[in-house]
């Protein structure tokens, strides 16, 4: 049980030997929210600016989501974050030895959704000081929440805690959990289509095409996403559920065998939409047809990605 | 209540092929609906929201003058699904024009100057309006001088040849054609418009300038008048941004405070240099 | 003018009244489920923090049918766009705040400005009775007085209620429809200008000491524009557009056609500054390229261009929404902050 205060003293250490040396020349870290319950994505090029960084149980944005098309660049990165940067690499966004990755081993990260329904009163500020508990302060009451009761869905069944692939570690590795076992998508796929049709529509009925879920994911690196592209226009822009659908769908199956379940679109859905149920589908489906994880490895392609001559093609009728 | 969106309806009359790319076609509309040319009450300078049912709509200056009556006409260049789309249409089709759109160029207030009126490439279109305007008998004697200057990378690049050249014959304005390279039996100037503004600019005394065209030529024409002397309040353009409304609210079309659609697309350099150069 | 009580064993009474002949509206649900829902009078709820939405969706929703047209050719009018608005029906909302409310007025002078009147906006906002509830505990997101507003503010409100000692509402008029509601619902008036005015006082002083943002009114706007700060404040930016929709002044949309081959609608959707298709132009040139300059935009809007377009008027009440939800803490109180120190004072 780390103080979050001596993980955060090994990151700016290291973060400030990166700049010095000129191994990195920015680190996407994370800074103090300016209200309760946040983190900010911060980017620091100067050691004054390292003092900055801290580490939190509020650390949810996958900053992997940064990574592409920077030079020397040195990455505070969870187990699931530094997945995604090495499948950043893997997928030629960023050069290999432009990356540092400083990875965190990471015992999950808060639903501030779980927060509030523990503590319905108006919170005016969190105290933290470990990873696995803090308290909670508003007018005339202290609680004290434990993590383990609040964490992210994804977190509760994140296998890879540790980033086994980082270049270096600033906390001790810790070991995974019990990895997700499926069981609401297997009950799902039990369903008839129609049944399937009606739960996605209900599943998105909020949403407001914002795309944060898209903007947040660093597996959505398009120049131009495929409903943004106007010639041809691929889908309508209105809350039609067909469309929305489509969107979400088509997001699902472009992240099928690379999603590291970092949970970045179900943090930032303003809506609360269980984004990741899109891509849980299709992760099961990697994982049993290839037996793939992503993330793992610094030269395996995603397996939907390549061609092989032995590829099963049982499937083609 | 009087709705800004919904388009009048119109036919098109005649489509002409302007360029020999045909990329730019003249669509000459007559309002299907009595008492409607008289709500779209227009001046030079401009715009409407051409709307094609299930496609869209998109923004165009007008180019007809409204001293024209009983047609309005759009010089329509190939861009985007809209545009595409009209190029494929013919004559008697049904489709929507929604304005007067913008305010017109300040020809009240330039009475009694000099105008000098500088087009580039197919942005000719407003200033088509223009000329036709101030060269009608009543207006015509309102105004001093006119000098047009009209640029575009070949002949058959330039639109309205026959308004141009029958321009060209009058003796109360002067025409000054231009193409960026000298081809064959070509008999006007050659050379870009700021080089032609240059030469053939009148001087600045109680003169203003109107210039519509591409980036680049605004770009260097601009310093060619600053350094004839033209004041900033007297050198107006028209900008153009992505539109949709066309009505000040839907917020794409801003350049800093001001919108476009609304509060242009006309704005003199003087204002233009107190904002972002977000266009 | 006098103020009025509703009595607390008699507001089922006078919800009934004050919604005859309207359907009502009011906040129902609780955190992010907050949403302005049909309510039957004795089901009206006192007790929340806001809406999770802004209640802009009243009169601008997401997706809004604005004409429609038909393909039949043996009529004379195919091909022919129509009107096709929703009708708006006569509505009382209660339960807004009054950062909303102001925030609903600022959207106002925009879909009804100096050239332009939206008949859609207009259509639903005209038929809308719109009663504020004050904000006596103000939610730890909220600065509207910091933004030139109040927890107690009328701009926008026909009536603002406010709670008094023992569960009784208090009502003050803010508009000249809300005195002759009011006075029509014939409640037991008194004046509690001196109960409302220490309500007040407590609630601006709960919100802690108020920033000030003057600089900003004051600052030259090429100067702010320029400054260099944009380029770290947009670093994070994950441009998703969560700010602009939760915004109660954003009133940002796209114009969007579709078909089939029986007719089709020309529709209008939400729309954000943060979308690189947002200004992108047909040749592809696009005046606000990146995400810097988007970011610049929505700032520069509310803080520079409307103020100057709106009498001084910020476009931003301090609500809140977007800092609590903004996925990556762009803190718009600390954007501001930001544009009052580097802005130079205005030579004019």
């Amino acid at each position: 049980m780390p103080a979050l205060e001596d993980v955060a003293k090994k990151i700016r250490e290291s973060a400030k030997r990166l700049l010095a040396e000129g191994r990195a020349e920015v680190v996407v870290g994370y800074r103090r929210g300016t209200i309760p319950l946040t983190t900010a994505p911060f980017f620091a090029r100067t050691a004054e600016e390292c003092d900055q960084l801290v580490w939190s149980n509020f650390a949810r944005i996958n900053l992997a989501n940064y990574l592409p098309g920077r030079k020397k660049v040195a990455l505070v990165a969870k187990g699931c974050d530094a997945r995604s940067a090495v499948g950043q690499v893997v997928e030629n966004q960023i050069p290999r030895d432009e990356l540092y990755v400083i990875g965190v081993p990471c015992t999950g990260m808060v639903d501030n959704a779980l927060v509030a329904a523990k503590e319905p009163r108006p919170i005016r500020e969190v105290v933290e000081t470990t990873d696995d508990s803090f308290t909670l302060k508003g007018e005339g009451y202290s609680v004290e929440v434990r993590k383990e009761e609040v964490l992210r869905r994804n977190c509760r069944t994140c296998a890879h805690r540790t980033p086994k692939l980082a270049d270096e570690l600033a906390a001790p590795e810790v070991p995974g959990a019990t990895p997700d076992d499926f069981a609401d998508i297997k009950a799902l796929a039990s369903k008839t289509p129609a049944e399937r049709l009606a739960h996605f529509k209900d599943l998105i009925k909020d949403c407001l095409r914002c795309y944060a879920c898209r903007n947040a994911c660093p597996l959505c690196y398009c120049p131009i996403c495929f409903v943004d592209e106007t010639r041809p226009q691929w889908l309508g822009k209105s809350n039609d559920p067909m469309d929305t659908l489509t969107f979400h769908l088509l997001r699902g199956l472009h992240c099928s065998g690379r999603c590291t379940s970092c949970g970045a679109c179900e943090t930032v859905c303003p809506v609360n939409i269980k984004v990741r149920e899109f891509n849980r589908i299709l992760e099961l489906t990697v994982q049993k047809e290839w037996q793939y994880e992503p993330g793992l490895s610094w030269d395996q392609k995603p397996p939907l990605t390549m061609f092989q001559t032995d590829d099963a093609a049982e499937f083609i009728k | 209540m009087n709705n800004p969106y919904l388009p009048y309806p119109v036919r098109i009359a005649e489509i002409r092929v302007e360029t020999e790319d045909k990329n730019l076609r003249t669509f000459k509309f007559e309002f299907l609906n009595p008492g409607d040319e008289e709500k779209f009450a227009y001046l030079p300078g401009q715009f409407a929201e051409l709307s094609v049912p299930g496609q869209g709509e998109i923004p165009i200056g007008i180019a007809s003058s409204p001293t024209e009556k009983g047609f309005v006409l759009f010089t329509v260049n190939r861009v985007g699904q809209v545009s595409s789309w009209m190029h494929n249409m013919k004559a008697g089709d049904v489709m929507g024009i929604r304005g007067p759109l913008g305010h017109p160029y300040p020809l009240e207030e330039l009475r009694g100057k000099n105008v000098v009126i500088i087009a580039g490439g197919f942005a000719v279109t407003t200033l088509r309006s223009t000329i036709t305007w101030l060269l009608q008998p009543e207006n015509r004697p309102n105004y001093g001088k006119i000098t047009f200057i009209y640029g575009a990378r070949s002949p058959g690049l330039l639109l309205y040849k026959e308004e141009w050249m029958a321009w060209e014959k009058r003796d109360d304005i002067d025409v000054f054609v231009t193409i960026d390279r000298e081809v064959p039996n070509w008999g006007y100037k050659v050379g870009f418009v700021p080089a032609v503004t240059k030469e053939v600019c009148p001087p600045p005394e109680n003169t203003a300038a109107v210039i519509c065209g591409p980036p680049v030529m605004i770009k260097f024409t601009q310093p060619v008048l600053e350094e004839a002397g033209y004041k900033p309040e007297n050198i107006i353009m028209s900008l153009e941004n992505r539109m949709k409304c066309g009505l000040g609210i839907c917020g794409r079309c801003n350049v800093g405070p001001e919108y476009v659609c609304k509060d242009g697309p006309v704005f003199t350099l003087a204002q233009l240099n107190k904002l972002p150069k977000e266009y | 003018m006098p103020e009025y009580i509703a009595k607390k064993s008699a507001l089922t009474d006078f919800f009934k009244a004050l919604s005859a002949g309207r359907r009502l509206l009011t906040p129902q649900g609780a955190g992010d489920q907050c949403r302005l829902a049909e309510t039957a009078p004795d089901q009206v709820k006192l007790d929340y923090v806001n809406t999770h939405m802004s209640p802009k969706t009243l009169f601008f929703p997401q997706t809004e049918k604005l004409m429609a047209f038909h393909k039949d050719a043996s009529k004379p009018d195919a091909n022919i766009y129509s009107c096709a608005g929703d009708k708006a029906v006569p509505t009382v909302v209660f339960g807004l705040r009054p950062c909303d409310a102001r925030g609903l007025s600022v959207a106002n002078k925009v879909f009804q400005n100096d050239r332009f009147t939206d008949p859609y906006w207009k259509g639903k906002f005209d038929q809308t009775v719109s009663v504020g509830l004050a904000c006596a505990a103000p939610a730890p997101q909220c600065f509207c007085a910091a933004m030139g507003g109040s927890p107690y503010g009328l701009t926008g409100l026909d009536i603002l209620a406010f709670r008094l000692e023992g569960g009784d509402l208090g009502l003050k008029a803010g508009s000249e429809a809300g005195e002759a509601l009011l006075k029509d619902l014939k409640l037991e008036s008194a004046d509690l200008a001196a109960v409302f005015n220490s309500q007040q006082a407590a609630a601006i002083q709960a919100q802690g000491v108020a920033p000030d943002y003057r600089p900003i009114d004051e600052a030259n706007l090429m100067a702010l524009f320029q400054d260099p700060h944009w380029l770290s404040t947009a670093e994070n930016c994950l441009n998703c557009g969560v700010c602009t929709f939760f915004c109660p002044t954003c009133h940002c949309f796209d114009i969007q056609d579709e078909q089939d081959e029986k007719g089709g609608v020309r529709m209008r959707n939400w729309d954000t500054c943060m979308s690189w298709l947002f200004t992108v132009h047909g040749t592809g040139h696009n005046p606000r390229p990146s995400k810097t300059e988007r970011v610049r935009q929505r700032f520069m809007h509310k803080l520079k261009y409307i103020p100057l377009k709106q009498d001084g008027v910020r476009g931003c009440t301090g609500c809140g929404r977007c800092v609590a939800m903004c996925p990556v803490n762009i803190d718009i109180r600390a954007v501001a902050l930001k544009m009052c120190q580097s802005s130079a004072p205005s030579q004019a």
